[in-house]
């Protein structure tokens, strides 16, 4: 069986010289392409972290993480900031986009690092806001956009690298829940038709029912690893 | 789009990069008033200088200018006068007697240098006859005498006051002639008040024995970027004799504009040191306030080069946009002021006696433009550097999620 992510003995201790955290602690985690996961459990268990270390935004105190076999966390950073780019799509809790460029301008920025011509940018950008359901909003800032139509772009942005997985860390916390449910069935439709493997971070019951595989945190180990029926 | 979102970033918080923006327009605008104004105050002493005492071009018997020996005349000077006045390049010559000697009054002496002049011929040459206070520049009546406005107070004489000039004749005798004020002049320079005074040529050739000899002869050229070649010229001509532009003449006023240059790029240099610290107060709070906006750049895959590039590059185009606001200024005010001059007569009595003007014409200095230009482009630059570094500091995990 070959994996999109591959943990092993992930440990990540803060203040180890001082009074030691150990915020994910011996996580051995390994997820399959087209997977839709959640990562759940208490405030503190080490969710986001276990996300950041997966995704290379920090390195491991211990252990290893592999995307499609190469180990990323023997990487410089330097090299890390390339690998992400080309294989990890991100959506945050608050959405973050680029508060200066339009939706569209947000979904091609990741286009223009990886270099791909204008016409391909804006062409892709625009089918991608069209998958979101955001056509009609393409020349709108940020500022002009609700926080669930935001929370659409930043997906539309994490697609358009054509990553391997995206990682979301809460990414309906700020959300009403008309627009979570907006949100989380673009997210089953991708993860559904286009095989886009998706692992998430949650408190939201909405998100974790939707989920097809339920990780849960406690203290920073993996106390349940569970795979469920969709609910809807 | 760097460009693009560069530009837009500067202008999320517009107060602050309006007075960025205005801080580098004042900055390059005091630099460069300042360059103008001293520009204008040094091409002004300058032009007064060659006017009144130096002209283009001097000619001397080389003995003459060692020792000032009234003996030491130019051989063949009217010829060489008759020859320069044909030049078609020359707009006035005149030929000068020369002594060294005293000047009394009933109430008080001073040492002078007298020049033995032809009026008519001096006119052409020098700016005196333009600048009488009193009375008239030559009548032409008998042993008159011109003496500026300075010299009389402190002989404490009037016009058509009497006065006597004592001085060696060329055998060596002491020579005095009693000669009646026609004329007081003021010039910008005090000093040259003080110690010139003129009088007719041939008159004073006759007391000092000399008749008819020349000790200067003094060329004013229509252009005067033609100096070095007409002076070379006349050296090859006149081998024998000495023949020197204004700038050997007195290389302290060369010195003044060849290092007037490099102390304007020194204040210009200071000012815009001042303005990196503004510079990088703004770009540092710019890029602590946007921390999670660069750890999500970051973490979606802005390699550190292209943060780097993006601070300087915010940085630079905040600052480019002051250069042409400055400059524009520069040209509004000096060219105003290049037409009706700064009145500096509160300072009169100090700037007179370095032989500058009541009024200064600023003169605008084009040429400095894109060196400036340049000099703030790398003031931007170099202040990017250390918010730039800071921002390549932040850890995308820690930073993501800063509020």
């Amino acid at each position: 069986m070959s994996y999109v992510i591959e943990a092993h003995n992930l440990t990540k201790i803060y203040n180890p010289k001082t009074i030691p955290v150990y915020a994910v602690n011996g996580v051995d985690l390994q997820v399959e392409e087209g997977e839709f996961t959640a990562l759940v459990g208490p405030s503190g268990s080490g969710k986001t972290t276990l996300l950041n270390l997966i995704g290379g935004l920090d390195y491991p105190t211990t252990g290893d993480v592999k995307i499609a076999g190469v180990d990323i966390t023997k990487m410089s950073e330097n090299k890390l900031i390339d690998f992400r780019l080309q294989n990890i799509g991100f959506v945050f809790q608050a959405y973050n986009l680029i508060p200066v460029l339009t939706a569209s301008e947000n979904v091609e920025f990741v286009m223009l690092m990886q270099k791909k011509p204008k016409r391909e940018r804006e062409q892709h950008a625009i089918e991608l806001l069209k998958e979101v359901g955001l056509s009609d909003r393409l020349n709108n800032r940020p500022t002009e956009l609700s926080g669930g139509q935001q929370q659409r772009v930043a997906v539309a942005r994490a697609l358009a690298s054509k990553p391997r997985f995206i990682l979301a860390d809460e990414p309906t916390a700020n959300l009403d829940s008309k627009s979570t449910e907006n949100l989380l069935d673009i997210m089953a439709k991708l993860n559904k038709e286009d095989k886009m493997t998706f692992i998430f971070s949650t408190h939201d019951q909405r998100v974790i029912d939707k989920a097809r595989r339920v990780v849960t945190l406690v203290d920073g180990k993996i106390v349940s690893d569970e795979k469920q029926t969709q609910s809807s | 789009m760097l460009f693009k979102v560069a530009w837009r970033n500067i202008w999320r918080n517009k107060t602050r990069s309006i007075v960025v923006i205005a801080s580098v327009a004042v900055g390059l605008f005091a630099g460069m008033f300042m360059m103008a104004f001293f520009m204008g105050l040094v091409k002004q002493e300058i032009s007064s200088a060659v006017e009144t005492q130096l002209s283009h071009i001097q000619i001397h018997n080389p003995a003459f200018a060692d020792d000032k020996e009234v003996s030491d005349t130019i051989a063949n000077a009217a010829a060489i006068i008759e020859k320069l006045k044909n030049d078609s390049t020359v707009k006035g010559v005149s030929g000068r007697v020369v002594a060294a000697g005293m000047i009394s009054s009933s109430s008080a002496a001073m040492g002078v240098e007298i020049h033995g002049i032809n009026a008519a011929d001096e006119k052409k040459v020098s700016s005196i006859s333009g600048e009488m206070k009193e009375g008239i520049y030559f009548s032409g009546k008998k042993n008159e005498i011109v003496i500026g406005q300075k010299l009389a107070e402190k002989l404490g004489v009037k016009l058509h006051s009497k006065i006597v000039l004592t001085f060696q004749s060329v055998t060596g005798d002491l020579t005095a002639g009693s000669y009646r004020i026609a004329g007081i002049f003021r010039s910008r320079n005090s000093a040259f008040d003080e110690m010139t005074v003129f009088t007719n040529d041939n008159e004073l050739g006759q007391l000092l024995g000399t008749r008819s000899g020349i000790h200067e002869i003094a060329v004013i050229l229509k252009d005067d970027k033609n100096v070095n070649n007409a002076a070379t010229e006349l050296k090859k001509q006149n081998p024998a004799l000495l023949v020197q532009t204004w700038t050997e003449l007195s290389p302290e006023m060369a010195l003044i504009t060849g290092i007037f240059d490099q102390i304007m790029y020194i204040i210009i240099g200071i000012i815009l040191l001042a303005l990196m610290f503004s510079i990088i107060n703004t770009m540092l709070m710019a890029v602590l306030e946007r921390q999670r906006e660069f750890g999500m750049l970051m973490a979606i895959g802005m390699n550190k080069p292209r943060v780097f590039f993006m601070v300087v590059l915010e940085s630079v185009m905040l600052t480019c946009a002051g250069i042409p606001v400055g400059i524009l200024l520069t040209i509004g005010v000096v060219e105003y002021l290049a037409k009706h001059g700064i009145d500096m007569s509160a300072f009169s009595k100090a700037l007179s006696q370095f032989g500058f003007s009541n009024i200064v014409y600023p003169e605008l200095q084009t040429s400095m433009f894109l060196p400036i230009s340049l000099m703030t482009g790398l003031a931007a630059i170099l202040s990017a550097i250390y918010p730039a570094v800071k921002a390549l500091q932040f850890k995308p995990a820690v930073a993501i999620h800063k509020i």
